[in-house]
């Protein structure tokens, strides 16, 4: 899932600024398995927005609305009035969502609420790490299911480097050397003879260095069109 | 509960607005120290700004 942090309350408010009817918008799937912006979320930013404005002596309009996906055009139709109705748009979604909402509502002025931070899992309640980093070009194959570029801190495709000390990772001691849970995980594995390939350099190509990526599928597109 | 007090804080109320105390139903004499504690507490930080309208909002 996408990962995402709440903004302070204040940066909020900075970021809407002096415009009176708010709509604050929540989003149904990834960040609110992640707890950071669903329909939950969404009310109680709405609510502290309500209350702290209020405080300040300039009370603004806050209203909240849910979708499913903000990341899906077709799931912003449904709140097309909220959204043409208000001076700002405080989304809750991640970054995509907040771009979906730029992009279909050309009038709409949209600030994110959220910090999108990664692709990751929740490792215990209340904890969640991150996993991938879409490189475009996934490797898991080679490295035991265990991803070297989300979770080295050098995205070391041969590795480990000479700071891994004890499991850990020398650039931090919180983390656990990627490398080194690769190693375990392929010796577990009885295949610890996949480490004596070593890897070419990576096409970072497909990663961010090419650029921003798209992705077409004519298949799907032909079927789109014989549809019409 | 902490949760609650940093929203409050953010928001710009006192956190200690909002307490939490755990006890049974048979520790009277601990109900009634938190319930003194409390009700001092607010009294000492007066009603809640958002609950009066003629002040803070009004003409600003
Ligand atoms: S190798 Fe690339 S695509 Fe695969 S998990 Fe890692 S970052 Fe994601
Ligand atoms: S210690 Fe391990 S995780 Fe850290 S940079 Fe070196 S190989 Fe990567």
């Amino acid at each position: 899932m996408i990962v995402g942090e709440q903004k302070p309350l204040d940066e909020i408010k900075g970021l809407i600024g002096d415009a009176e009817n708010v709509l604050v918008m929540g989003c149904g799937t990834c960040v609110t398995v992640c707890f950071a912006g669903g329909a939950r979320e969404a009310a109680t930013v709405a609510t502290s927005l309500r209350m702290s404005t209020k405080l300040d002596g300039a009370p603004k309009q806050i209203t909240e609305a849910t979708v499913q996906r903000q990341c899906e055009w077709e799931y912003l139709e449904e709140v097309s009035a909220a959204v043409e109705g208000a001076d700002a748009v405080v989304s809750l979604g991640c970054g995509v969502g907040v771009q979906a909402i730029a992009e279909k509502f050309t009038d709409a002025w949209v600030v994110p609420g959220l910090n999108t931070s990664f692709m990751g899992i929740p490792v215990e309640q209340g904890v969640w790490e991150e996993r991938c980093a879409a490189c475009g070009e996934c490797v898991l194959g080679i490295t035991a299911g265990i991803c070297p570029i989300a979770r080295c801190s050098k995205s070391l495709l041969n590795g480990p480097c000479g700071g891994s000390e004890d499991g850990h990772c020398e650039v931090d001691p919180e983390t656990p050397c990627a490398w080194q849970l690769i190693h375990d995980r392929l010796n577990h594995m009885d295949r610890l003879e996949v480490l004596m390939n070593p890897q070419p350099p990576k096409n970072w190509k497909a990663s961010r260095d090419g650029g921003p990526r798209r992705i077409v599928r004519d298949d799907l597109r032909r079927a789109a069109e014989q549809e019409e | 509960m902490k949760r609650v007090q940093e929203l409050l804080a953010e928001i710009g109320l006192e956190p200690e607005r909002v307490e939490m105390f755990n006890m049974s139903a048979a520790m009277a004499a601990t109900f009634v120290e938190a319930a003194t504690e409390m009700n001092q507490r607010i009294e000492n930080l007066g009603p809640n700004p958002l609950r009066v309208p003629q002040t803070a909002g009004k003409g600003a």
